[in-house]
């Protein structure tokens, strides 16, 4: 027995020299592949994230690479890995590749680079309303802008995947280029469910950790996060879309704690809705603060609430196709709100404008400069028709040939042996191809529709 | 997750061919035959079944970790990593991707040494579990490297239950069934077959052991390649075959004295 190692002291051989040379020969780094430097566009919780360039020119096209916090393979970072690998839709971030990086053993994730996400595309529009210029989210953008973030979550509930930290943030849409206007929904908070609890709100950016998107049943303490929590995200972002103010904005110092129960965050979204009836919400005295729901509120102080008076006071007309979509979506009682395919058959997406797979589609202007770093600055150009550059009809073409290229020596190559390639290789064929009309069952769906 | 197989990276990049699975197994299958090829992946999958045990995974998660391990030596030479740092290397890696708690490194290690000391001394002898986390960490990256990241691994479990209720729920027929599928985890069928043939062939078999001739006609009415099925059994049923005159108590040691073996690096 035994020689497979000599005695009990030493440790044996446990990787074959010549094979560790030979995968370290074949590894790419990813500091050798891409420019990034000084190039950070995002700090959330779990990573930092930087646009990047191939460094030899292939391509020109931008990439966002996510660097995972801490080191080695976490949980969470398994989890996003595992699941980002599998997901391939239109409407979710596409993971290209991912880097490990023995020496310092950090995790790199390779993904498309989303020029825009919501939050910066809301804000621009409340600092135009604050300034009187009104120039409202155009009701065609809103639209598509909902459905594709209805398809996209309907991808990730039906595949079993729950997003659970819906907010415009993490909302992203996809700027010049074949995929312009398109949005990409991104940071599936895999993280959320593994690292309890938050880290205090003063470590971060006010943006990252936020109760606003969160369900009724949630702050009541619910246990399990569900597809219906959703649906509820997405009718906060919904009503922030037509209004351009988050409709269940609250005061945030105090939450530094890890407990769910948030009182003043309940009280503004009874401050909208109104307390919830028995009848409406049966449920509800199973929930596990249900206790103390009773003690520190009291129904008669939202008589007059209800959402339809909140929309009517931002010019969503009650009758309108807008507002009985958005109250299907914003009901309180989980078990009620109508799932992400419910939402997609909504009469709103039938009645005109009908959505479009360019959100931007529907501003006449549409330039912006390609080499900006930052998202804020170009989604405001993006808005205010400054810097109208001419048509980019250059960076365009220069984009399609790149996707072009990648059909030739790569095709049908198994992406076999060490992880070394990028993923998905046909399948970005397949949604590049998209606007000549090719593509799978799902992407012919998606074309009808538009 | 329980998306669609057929657009999973399992599917698409993890159903391998016979032939391919023999052309890059040349360089073991010269020190070894085909059949102490056989026994060797049989005690380690023994191995991750016990690790696994003892840390109270699922059993879909310790299916997941002998995919991994054998999708690793699909790729490799047996000599590349030491399949006893690979093995607890997979149970570690297919438990965060599948599981809720994270097994603690010390908690990891603990339990190897104990598993080995206590179940495996028949092939260990004395010896004592030679690794530790920074060992199982650094193989962590190459094994998810030549994994090309896909993770997610269906499994014959969820098809077989699906199968069992549209049978009408027969309790002896499943357990027997389930078994049958972890048995089968120790032949190449995980690489070459989709779960949901894999579960028709357990189900195949077990009816087969516990004599229920009434469910032919169950068995006729799917649509599926019934040759594909019979490839399926056959390598099950090989396995039983080869364990009836294995004594695995006996013969382990010399396997793995004959097990192709990592070189150092060249001495200066
Ligand atoms: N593909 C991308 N293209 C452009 N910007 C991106 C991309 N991915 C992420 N970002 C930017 O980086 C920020 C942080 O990324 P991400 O949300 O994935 O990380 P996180 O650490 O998980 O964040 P969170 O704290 O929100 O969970 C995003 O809010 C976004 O601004
Ligand atoms: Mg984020």
């Amino acid at each position: 027995m035994g020689d497979n190692f000599q005695n009990k002291t030493m440790a044996p051989v446990m990787m074959d020299y010549e094979f560790k040379i030979k995968t370290q020969n074949e590894r790419s780094k990813v500091e050798d592949l891409f420019d990034f430097e000084g190039c950070k566009v995002g700090r959330g919780t779990y990573g930092h994230v930087y646009k990047a360039r191939r460094k030899d020119g292939s391509d020109t096209k931008d990439y966002a690479l996510k660097q995972i916090e801490g080191t080695g393979l976490s949980m969470s970072a398994c989890r996003e890995i595992a699941l980002l690998r599998e997901l391939k839709h239109p409407n979710v971030i596409n993971l290209i590749r991912v880097f490990l990086s023995h020496t310092d053993r950090k995790v790199w994730l390779l993904f498309d680079y989303a020029e825009h996400d919501l939050w910066h595309i809301i804000k621009f529009h409340r600092a135009a309303k604050a300034n009187k210029k009104s120039v409202m989210v155009p009701k065609g953008m809103v639209k598509s802008l909902l459905y594709q973030i209805l398809d996209g979550i309907h991808y990730l509930h039906s595949n079993w995947v729950l997003h659970r930290d819906l907010k415009p943030a993490n909302i992203l849409v996809m700027g010049e280029g074949p995929e312009r206007g398109r949005v990409k929904i991104a940071d599936m908070g895999f993280a959320r469910l593994f690292n309890a609890p938050l880290k205090p709100l003063a470590d971060l950016d006010p943006v990252v950790v936020t109760f606003w998107y969160r369900a009724p049943e949630l702050l009541l303490g619910a246990r399990h996060y569900t597809k219906a929590i959703d649906i509820w995200a997405i009718g906060c972002i919904f009503a922030e879309l037509l209004t351009s103010e988050p409709i269940f904005h609250c005061r945030q110092e105090d939450i530094k704690t890890s407990n769910p129960y948030h009182h003043d965050q309940l009280d503004r979204i009874f401050n909208v809705m109104g307390f919830p009836l028995e009848k409406d919400w049966e449920d509800i005295r199973k929930m596990p603060e249900h206790a103390t729901l009773v003690k520190d509120f009291k129904r008669s102080n939202y008589q007059n609430c209800s959402l339809s008076k909140y929309m009517d006071r931002h010019k969503i007309k009650p009758d309108s196709k807008a507002f009985s979509l958005l109250q299907r979506l914003l009901l309180m009682d989980p078990n009620r709100r109508i799932t992400s395919e419910q939402a997609m058959q909504d009469p709103y997406f039938s009645e005109d404008p009908l959505p479009t797979q360019d959100v931007f589609a529907w501003l006449s202007y549409s330039q912006q400069q390609p080499n900006e770093r930052r998202p804020n600055e170009q989604t405001m150009r993006l808005m205010t028709q400054q810097n109208q550059v001419q048509a980019n009809s250059h960076d365009h073409a220069a984009n399609n040939a790149k996707r072009m290229r990648m059909s030739g020596p790569n095709q049908g190559n198994n992406n076999q042996g060490g992880g070394q390639q990028e993923f998905h290789q046909q399948q970005q064929m397949m949604y590049g191809g998209q606007q000549q009309g090719g593509g799978s069952q799902q992407q012919g769906n998606f074309q009808q529709r538009f | 997750m329980a998306g669609n197989f057929w657009q999973s990276s399992h599917h698409q990049q993890w159903m391998l061919d016979k032939q391919d699975l023999i052309r890059d197994r040349q360089h073991d299958l010269s020190k070894l035959t085909e059949e102490e090829y056989q026994k060797i992946f049989n005690f380690f999958a023994s191995i991750i079944q016990v690790l696994g045990e003892q840390l109270k995974l699922r059993q879909q998660v310790i299916a997941t970790a002998t995919v991994y391990f054998k999708r690793f030596y699909a790729r490799n030479s047996l000599k590349c990593i030491d399949p006893l740092l690979l093995a607890p290397t997979c149970v570690f890696l297919a438990s965060k991707v599948e599981e809720f708690g994270v097994i603690s490194n010390s908690r990891l290690i603990t339990t190897c040494q104990t598993v080995i000391k206590n179940k495996f001394s028949y092939a260990y002898g004395q010896q004592e579990f030679p690794y530790r986390t920074n060992h199982i960490l650094e193989c962590e990256f190459y094994l998810l490297e030549n994994l090309d990241c896909c993770l997610i691994v269906f499994q014959p479990y969820r098809p077989l239950l699906l199968f069992v209720q549209d049978i009408g729920q027969d309790d002896q027929l499943s357990t027997y069934a389930w078994r049958v599928v972890n048995d089968s985890l120790r032949t190449d069928v995980s690489l070459l077959y989709p779960p949901y043939q894999i579960a028709i062939g357990a189900l195949h078999i077990a009816c087969v052991m516990l004599g229920k001739e009434n469910l032919k006609p169950w068995f006729a009415e799917l649509n599926v390649d019934m040759d594909k099925i019979q490839e399926i059994v056959r390598a099950i049923i090989n396995l039983y075959e080869m364990w009836k005159n294995y004594d695995e108590k006996k013969e382990i040691q010399g396997l793995l004295a004959k097990m192709p073996k990592p070189c150092p690096a060249p001495q200066r």
